[in-house]
């Protein structure tokens, strides 16, 4: 089955990271896994996204196919904006409710949920770059698309090794503000 | 055993120069391409090369044929800003006959465009990417796994034909990161092709690098080794230095387009079919747009239409045989042909097709969608 993802945010965010970890696991598993950014030649503060392919058979195209995304994620309000049409409708978003709002009707299209993935890494984690795990962990956990054990190995490998406990920490978090956010259940209008 | 990698396209195109021989890369940094060049910095030094940033593009070409005219396999690396800037050098390549790799990692253009997203603009920049007379040599990466053999096939061609060549990445493809096979790496060595040396019975002081027959390369010995002769951008004999001579130049001239027209069908052609044998349509396309055209095909596939898909690997020369013979298969009208430009290479296949294939163009540095394939040929009648 193919599972379409997009993170969004604005350059220097470092979502590029979590979607390459994505994609290197599902590649790990067996299958396939690709990862396409889209971003501008602002240096800082462009709209960036990251579509995230996996599938168990080949993928050519790397984009995400407009109207069939399962999941985004987004941090900020001027690339939500510009790539949330690409989810299908009923598909499930997580947005920093600090950065974005979403408009009433995009309430009743989505399952919209709001997660404070900034706050969390700053924080609670303690450093603000361990963002795009956090959102990693958020994504794992939301979609159960890929076996959560071999992306949190494939995120070890891939970080520093200085901060391995800090990603660790980053990752859990992740995923256990999502588990809140779904028994809490999604937005209402 | 062929290897398997996580990659990106960039990266690949570095790990292939490494796994050719490549011994130097002179550049200048540019988006997308960076990442070939950043890469090297790693690799090179790892197996004894030379990694140069220079101070300007210009710098970075001139030290890479520098480096090939003294023997060793050589690379430099851009995107289209860069090759207009490369542009005279390119031509010194040609007439001097030094090997060289020169990768192009297209990006939205004229001028400095939209250097972070994807067109497939410099298609005619490469056919004739410097004044003068002569033949380009192009290859264009389909898929991650090609951003590797097109530049192992590249370095091999360039010693062989002792001339640059040209291998086009875009946007897409070099920034995408996935899975890409290789070929075996011991297969790969055992396949290299290593510049011919001069006679070792002619006298180090007789021997003459452009007294060649009239369809083969120069022979170049690398510069410091007592040979006798001379390179430069001017029409020379078989010396290498300077001549006006009415007979040499033209010689010279056409040798240039000879010994590469003489090598099209053995060394140059080079194309990808797909699911040809039944089809009533056909999508002509090449590098990343083919990624989009196959699950379009794919998507069309299932449905139970009958199309396939013919894409070039070698633009210039261009397989000119292939492509008529696939005009005598499909009317223009059943021939789509996407294009990340207002339509270059469509030019080439009217000219040998003798008809002009639909077109479906888009340079504003977004992609084309399977669905706008789809969509293209749905018009078409499919």
């Amino acid at each position: 089955m193919r599972y379409q993802l997009r993170f969004t945010g604005v350059g220097g965010q470092g979502v590029l990271l979590a979607g390459e970890i994505l994609a290197s696991a599902k590649i790990k598993l067996g299958g396939y896994g690709v990862k396409a950014a889209t971003y501008t030649s602002q240096v800082r503060g462009g709209p960036t996204k990251v579509d995230i392919i996996l599938d168990d058979n080949e993928i050519l195209y790397p984009y995400a196919n407009e109207g069939e995304i399962d999941f985004m994620l987004s941090t900020a309000q001027v690339s939500y904006d510009q790539f949330k049409s690409g989810v299908k409708e009923g598909g499930r978003i997580v947005l920093e409710p600090n950065l974005v709002t979403p408009s009433a009707d995009d309430i009743n299209k989505w399952e919209i949920y709001e997660i404070p993935l900034i706050s969390i890494a700053k924080e609670e984690v303690g450093n603000v770059v361990t963002q795009s795990v956090v959102a990693l962990g958020i994504t794992v956990e939301m979609t159960k698309c890929i076996d959560r054990d071999v992306v949190f190995e494939t995120m070890i490998s891939k970080v520093p090794a200085k901060v391995v406990e800090l990603n660790k920490k980053a990752f859990e978090l992740g995923e256990k503000y999502a588990r809140e956010a779904l028994e809490k259940g999604p937005l209402k209008a | 055993m062929a290897r398997e990698v996580i990659s990106s396209g960039n990266e690949l195109a570095a790990l292939a120069a490494i796994d050719a021989g490549c011994k130097f890369f002179g550049g200048y940094p540019i988006t997308p391409s960076s990442e070939v060049a950043h890469e090297l910095s790693v690799l090179l030094p790892r197996v004894g090369g030379k990694f140069i940033q220079m101070e300007d593009e210009i710098g970075g070409i001139c030290v890479a044929l520098g480096a090939s005219m003294s023997g060793v396999k050589s690379m430099t690396n851009t995107s289209g800003p860069g090759m207009s800037l490369k542009a005279e050098q390119i031509g010194l390549g040609f007439i001097a006959e030094v090997p060289l790799v020169i990768t192009n990692v297209m990006r939205g253009g004229p001028s400095t465009g939209l250097p972070t997203r994807v067109q497939q603009g410099d298609i005619n920049q490469s056919k004739s990417p410097t004044h003068g007379d002569y033949k380009s040599i192009t290859f264009c990466a389909g898929n991650l796994s090609e951003c590797y053999t097109e530049v192992v096939r590249a370095f091999n061609v360039a010693e062989e034909l002792m001339t640059p060549v040209i291998v086009l990445l875009d946007e897409t493809i070099g920034h995408m990161v996935g899975k890409a096979v290789l070929p075996d790496l011991e297969e790969v060595k055992a396949n290299l092709v290593e510049r011919a040396k001069p006679d070792p019975n002619v006298p180090k002081n007789e021997f003459l690098p452009y007294d060649v027959p009239e369809d083969k390369p120069a022979v170049i010995p690398p510069f410091f080794q007592g040979y006798h002769f001379h390179i430069t951008g001017l029409h020379h004999g078989p010396t290498g230095f300077p001549t006006e001579d009415a007979v040499l130049c033209q010689n010279l001239i056409e040798r240039l387009h000879r010994k590469i027209n003489s090598r099209r069908k053995d060394l140059l052609d080079s194309y990808e079919e797909y699911l040809l044998d039944d089809a009533e349509y056909l999508v002509l396309c090449y590098g990343s747009v083919s990624l989009a055209a196959r699950e379009a095909i794919d998507r069309l596939r299932a449905e139970g239409k009958k199309i396939g898909m013919f894409r070039p690997i070698t633009l210039w020369p261009s397989p000119e045989e292939k492509i008529a013979e696939l005009a005598q298969r499909f009317p223009a009208d059943k021939i789509l042909m996407p294009e990340l430009n207002m339509g270059q290479y469509i030019d080439e296949v009217e000219r040998i097709m003798k008809q002009r294939p639909v077109s479906l163009n888009k340079a504003n540095g977004r992609p084309i969608s399977p669905a706008e394939i789809i969509a293209k040929l749905k018009e078409m009648g499919i």
